[in-house]
């Protein structure tokens, strides 16, 4: 598949601070791509750089195979953006902020007509912006974003701040454009329910770095699956899930044995339970549990240096 | 470029521009017809347009330049627009190249609204007392050059406010700026130095020694235009972070 964004060695440097270290990431043509971290992690940063808003310090970024130093016109002729500060014109409706981006882009009238109705904010844009709901400026900025009908759409955080129905509706909305639109996603978020439901490829930026990137399917189908159980002592439960060479990992509820690459999960969790129950102790639950995405970030992210008291 | 100017125009129309276009020139002419009021005898038009035109360059002029300036950039920074205008596909000169050209836009048509509004004061004031009608000729084109080059004076002026408003996120710099340089503009009025002081160039336009009035137009309109052109490149070419 040919790839619609690719970085190669993208970095950037705030005075001694490096924001983005050497990443090299691949966005597939019609993918909705997920780009995963904590906040600080350099989402933004390497977004603005895709978007010609700031420069490398060093490497390059391609858009639709346009490098975006060498030709920044043309790869924003390619792009459509939603960042996270929307910079919508509040005495204005939402309308006339399309219009005036319309406008600039030199598009028919009637394109305006066409992302409302995508959005489905044609109800609405005769209000003004300043009393929309945060819910529908994002929606407006998808609008905006769409105008012109770009190959890639660029998101930066497009859930922040909504409610739950209205994330639920912005997901349902984001699986869909690819087939709408046909556009590429490339959307940042640090929710991992939210990419884990729209996203079909996912990046993981950690400190600056892309620790992981890849199918999301295949991702979690490539990691080992993991048995979790709740006993009525976990202390003796993980000890002898340990020595029967398990890899652990106990929280407050329940502990999460690891299975090799390619182990059979039921007979894994058929043979602990016996193992358990044949120790004496009381299993009040068991099963094997497929890898999530909190999983795989977990196991790929590492924590935030803590800044210790002199 | 047409087009960018029309999305400015647009802009500029829905905010509060016009409101203070309209309020500065017609401060200067309730003042004047106030004052034809309260007199008894006949004036010569001479010294109601040169009033009109000195306390706009003197005082309302720079002030209005500062409050415009800060208007407009405040018009992208408020919302955080940047980031959006600046990823179009569009040179980025030419955003700030238009900001320019509305700002200069509006204060020439301050500009001629300051002479026409104390015209119609002046005439609407002869109606309710009769006496006090102007004498000798109104010298109409001598005053519109007048004007015309204070405005040429008062570019390096609005190329710094400009520059400042669009430069930082908040206003109060560029407000610092401008009520700086009026405050010394005022109380450095008669100081020979002054015709260098960019808030007191255009008032200079009125000064009875042609050095001054060279020397502040070469200087303003000159210096003003290469400041403009340098604003552009400068705001183009920097990161908005």
């Amino acid at each position: 598949m040919a790839a619609a964004i690719e970085t190669h060695h993208l970095s950037r440097r705030f005075k001694d601070h490096l924001a983005v270290d050497a990443v090299s990431m691949t966005v597939p043509d019609k993918a909705v791509y997920g780009f995963l971290g904590r906040n600080g992690a350099g989402k933004t940063t390497t977004l603005k750089m895709l978007l010609g808003l700031i420069a490398p310090t060093s490497g390059a970024a391609r858009v639709a195979g346009v490098d975006v130093a060498r030709d920044r016109l043309a790869a924003a002729r390619r792009t459509g953006a939603l960042l996270e500060a929307h910079g919508f014109y509040g005495n204005l409706s939402g309308r006339e902020n399309l219009d005036l981006t319309r406008t600039l882009l030199g598009l028919p009238k009637t394109e305006i007509d066409r992302v409302l109705e995508v959005v489905e904010m044609t109800d609405n844009a005769g209000r003004r912006v300043s009393d929309y709901s945060l819910g529908m400026r994002q929606r407006l900025g998808l609008a905006r974003a769409m105008l012109g009908a770009p190959p890639v759409l660029i998101l930066d955080e497009p859930t922040n701040g909504l409610d739950p129905d209205g994330i639920a509706d912005m997901r349902r909305f984001l699986r869909a454009l690819p087939e709408r639109t046909g556009a590429t996603v490339l959307l940042s978020s640090h929710l991992l329910g939210e990419i884990e439901q729209t996203a079909t490829h996912i990046g993981i930026l950690s400190h600056g770095q892309l620790v992981l990137e890849g199918e999301l399917d295949r991702l979690k189908a490539d990691l080992a699956p993991e048995v979790v159980f709740q006993t009525d002592d976990q202390t003796r439960a993980a000890a002898l899930a340990s020595a029967r060479g398990f890899t652990l990992e106990v929280t407050e509820d329940e502990t999460v044995a690891r299975l090799k690459p390619g182990e059979d999960a039921r007979a894994a969790a058929a043979a602990l339970n016996r193992a358990l129950i044949e120790t004496g102790l009381n299993v009040f639950a068991i099963g094997p549990r497929a890898r999530s995405l909190e999983g795989i970030y977990r196991e790929v992210s590492q924590p935030q240096p803590r800044l210790e008291a002199a | 470029m047409l087009s960018i100017l029309s999305v400015e125009a647009r802009k500029l129309n829905r905010s509060l521009a016009a409101l203070l276009a309209l309020a500065a020139p017609s401060l200067i002419a309730v003042f004047a017809f106030f004052m034809l009021l309260r007199g008894d005898k006949p004036q010569p038009w001479e010294m109601w347009l040169g009033s009109a035109a000195g306390i706009w360059a003197f005082f309302m002029l720079p002030m209005s330049v500062t409050a415009l300036t800060a208007l407009v950039a405040h018009m992208e920074h408020g919302p955080k627009s940047w980031d959006h205008l600046r990823a179009l596909p569009l040179p980025r000169w030419k955003l700030y190249a238009a900001k320019v050209v509305c700002v200069l836009a509006v204060v020439a048509i301050m500009s001629a609204a300051t002479l026409g509004l104390t015209i119609v004061a002046v005439k609407l004031a002869v109606m309710i007392k009769p006496v006090i009608e102007p004498t000798g000729p109104m010298e109409l084109a001598r005053w519109i050059k007048v004007l015309a080059m204070m405005f040429g004076a008062a570019l390096l002026m609005a190329a710094i406010q400009l520059w400042t408003a669009l430069r930082y996120f908040s206003f109060v710099p560029g407000l610092v700026v401008g009520i700086g340089g009026t405050f010394f503009a005022v109380v450095a009025t008669s100081a020979k130095q002054g015709v260098f002081l960019p808030w007191q160039m255009p008032v200079n336009m009125l000064a009875s020694e042609p050095w001054r009035v060279t020397t502040a137009l070469g200087l303003g309109c000159g210096v003003g235009l290469l400041a403009l052109v340098a604003m552009t490149i400068h705001l183009a070419r920097r990161e908005v972070r």
